[in-house]
């Protein structure tokens, strides 16, 4: 499959601790193709941010293996691993937090030109800033503005050029709208569809929002304690779930519906996600299970098609339920 | 219980038969140094007994400092309170004393906020805390204040409530933590019960427990609720009512089937066409053109006109709309809401 852009296998990161090892991320296989969106949903605390992180090379794995358009990336090196690096950007959530302050936007777009010298000769480089403030829907002529100036949305925008710089093929999005307004919102999500049409790109699009993703998404990935537990198209996801986990996870979500008050399938959860410096034995989600049996305990179920699943399912008991 | 608390909190003045909460034309400005900010521009809304109330609204709009101005907690300066009425059960609470407020606070209207970290003192433990409120106010004995703060735990469904009383905050999840400050919101049994955002902080399983545990308590009490939020799922989930807010003016109130199904204000209606819809998949998103106002500057008009398809001269002249009655207990602040309503 040559259309495979983004593949890890096996991904992991424990990050040491006093009391042992925070699992954040625990045996990740996650594949994109060309021009795709892969969503991945979770509650705080999964491992999709630590997982964000290692895909751009922001966190080193401890184990596994991230290959981008076939090559390794855990094993590059030097002008190598830098070339190969151009090729997966990041955008980060809070687009307060995540721009220099004391730089204008033009200088925090340009950056990446900087460290990446041979992408665009210097004499280009304003014309390309400039092109790039264009290309996300900001006036070009506001390139030696500061990030003050501009609104929380504006503010993203800001972030998606600059991770544009380098014309990367796959993007990484993680939480990209989750600290904007609603109406703001739909703007940036309205924007991110149009880059991905315009210039073929791949993302990866995580965030808690399963309506977000939803719209977004084609293919979904379902996170708890650091594993997916379940994957699939976006229709197999929301209304054919098998995972009690994801189901419980869509049924949570309020429907901005009057009518379906008191009407839907609403299964509300016991207690928090467990530490994951120390999380269950087996399957992770037993703790909060309905479902949960003696096997779930003794024997950790695969992320894999099962008898009644026909999207990959990591549950001994999976069985299609709609929740909505 | 009920004795206790007559003796303990009398407000000369109130009305049983008037409404529970009442804000007529709230006005609360901020001395900054880019000028005045008109954080509230004449917000009214009611609220009954056992009835939540919705107030939905993006950053900016005014909702947080409305509620804080109804719970007397704005800081002055640079905050000034310069119009309007709070009325609780017909007493304006604007024009008490401090000392007769303070016994308004936490025993007639209580309330809850975003962040529970922030919220409670990570100093003392969430035993002491909630003690503390019934050795101030009731005058009770450690030992009794004890107990109380272990039954209010079980009453928010802390597992193990017993133990968990010598806890301080930082050892809770953050779903616990909202529940012990609910706790502490209800310990000396208010009527009404401002909720400020109180799940935007927590993943979406732990928020439909605690919005279950909210709307449990609420009827158990009869308890009216203010419910601040921007999230219009859990308004259609939970609310009786909704008041939008634009810019510190209230543009529309109406009972919550009626708003989704036909919005009568285009502010409303361009906010329910920006949530991703399933039917709508693969499609661009209706977006909201352009930004809120800065609250230094507010349009002239009607405050949304510069982002409204449906804006004409009118809209861009002062007065600001009125408040339409536009069906039975429904009104907007939209000269066009016939054709908003589709009509």
């Amino acid at each position: 499959m040559s259309d495979v852009v983004l593949q890890t296998r096996s991904l992991v990161k424990h990050f040491k601790s006093r009391d042992g090892a925070v699992r954040a991320v625990d045996g990740v296989d996650l594949q994109l193709r060309r021009g795709e969106t892969l969503g991945v949903v979770g509650e705080s605390g999964c491992g999709k941010s630590t997982l964000a992180k290692l895909l751009v090379g922001l966190e080193k794995p401890t184990s596994g293996a991230i290959a981008v358009r076939g090559q390794d990336m855990v094993r590059l090196k030097g002008g190598d691993l830098r070339r190969a690096r151009r090729n997966i950007q990041m955008v980060m959530q809070d687009p307060y937090t995540s721009l220099n302050p004391r730089m204008t936007v033009g200088d925090i777009i340009g950056e990446p030109f900087e460290i990446h010298s041979d992408v665009v000769p210097k004499g280009k480089r304003r014309q390309a800033v400039q092109d790039l403030l264009d290309t996300v829907g900001l006036n070009p002529d506001h390139a030696g503005r500061y990030p003050h100036q501009f609104s929380g949305g504006q503010r993203q925008r800001i972030g998606i050029a600059r991770a544009l710089a380098l014309k990367p093929e796959i993007l990484v999005c993680d939480e990209p709208v989750s600290a904007l307004d609603v109406s703001i919102q739909a703007q940036v999500i309205n924007l991110l569809e149009r880059l991905q049409d315009d210039f073929g790109l791949s993302y990866i699009f995580i965030a808690h929002d399963l309506s977000v993703v939803r719209h977004i998404a084609d293919r979904v990935a379902v996170m708890y304690l650091g594993k997916i537990v379940e994957q699939g198209h976006d229709v197999a996801i929301y209304d054919q779930p098998t995972h009690p986990y994801t189901q419980a996870l869509i049924s949570a979500v309020p429907v901005p519906d009057p009518r379906l008050r008191g009407r839907r399938d609403q299964i509300v959860l016991e207690g928090d996600v467990p530490s994951p410096a120390d999380p269950p034995s087996g399957c992770r989600f037993r703790t909060r299970c309905w479902k949960s049996q003696h096997v779930c305990g003794e024997q950790e179920p695969v992320l894999q098609i099962r008898e009644r699943s026909p999207h990959p399912s990591a549950c001994h008991f999976a069985e299609v339920r709609r929740v909505r | 219980m009920t004795d206790i608390k007559g003796q303990v909190d009398a407000l000369p003045g109130t009305d049983p038969r008037a409404p529970l909460l009442q804000i007529n034309d709230l006005h609360v400005e901020f001395h900054t140094r880019d000028g005045v900010a008109k954080a509230v521009n004449g917000a009214s809304f009611w609220l009954n007994p056992g009835e939540t109330l919705a107030i939905l609204g993006e950053s900016g709009c005014g909702k947080s400092v409305t509620a804080q101005a109804i719970m007397g907690i704005l800081e002055t300066p640079p905050a000034h309170i310069t119009q309007g009425e709070v009325r609780y059960r017909g007493v304006d609470l604007l024009k008490l004393p401090e000392a007769q407020r303070r016994k308004v606070r936490a025993n007639r209207i209580a309330m809850i906020f975003q962040d529970a970290l922030s919220a409670l003192n990570p100093v003392y433990s969430v035993g002491f805390q909630l003690a503390e409120l019934f050795r101030v106010h009731r005058g009770m004995s450690r030992g009794d204040a004890r107990k109380r703060a272990v039954e209010l735990l079980d009453q928010v469904r802390i597992p193990g409530a017993k133990s968990r009383v010598h806890d301080y905050p930082h050892q809770f999840s953050g779903g616990m933590r909202q529940r012990v400050m609910i706790a502490m919101a209800l310990a000396l049994d208010p009527e009404v019960l401002i909720a400020d955002e109180p799940t935007t902080a927590l993943d979406v399983t732990v928020q439909a427990q605690i919005m279950g545990l909210l709307a449990e308590l609420r009827r158990e009490r009869n308890m009216g609720l203010v419910l601040i939020t921007h999230d219009m799922g859990v308004v259609a989930d939970v609310a009786d009512r909704i008041s939008v807010m634009y810019a510190g003016r209230v543009v529309e109130e109406a009972p919550v089937y009626d708003i989704y199904a036909r919005p009568g204000h285009p502010y409303t209606r361009a906010l329910l066409e920006s949530i991703p819809r399933l039917d709508l998949k693969g499609q661009q998103l209706s977006v909201i053109q352009g930004l809120p106002p800065a609250l230094t500057d507010i349009p002239a008009g009607c405050a949304f006109h510069p982002r409204c398809r449906y804006a004409k001269d009118p809209c861009r002249q002062d007065p600001a709309p009125p408040a339409y009655s536009i069906a039975p207990h429904r009104t907007a602040r939209c000269h066009f809401f016939r054709e908003v309503l589709g009509e």
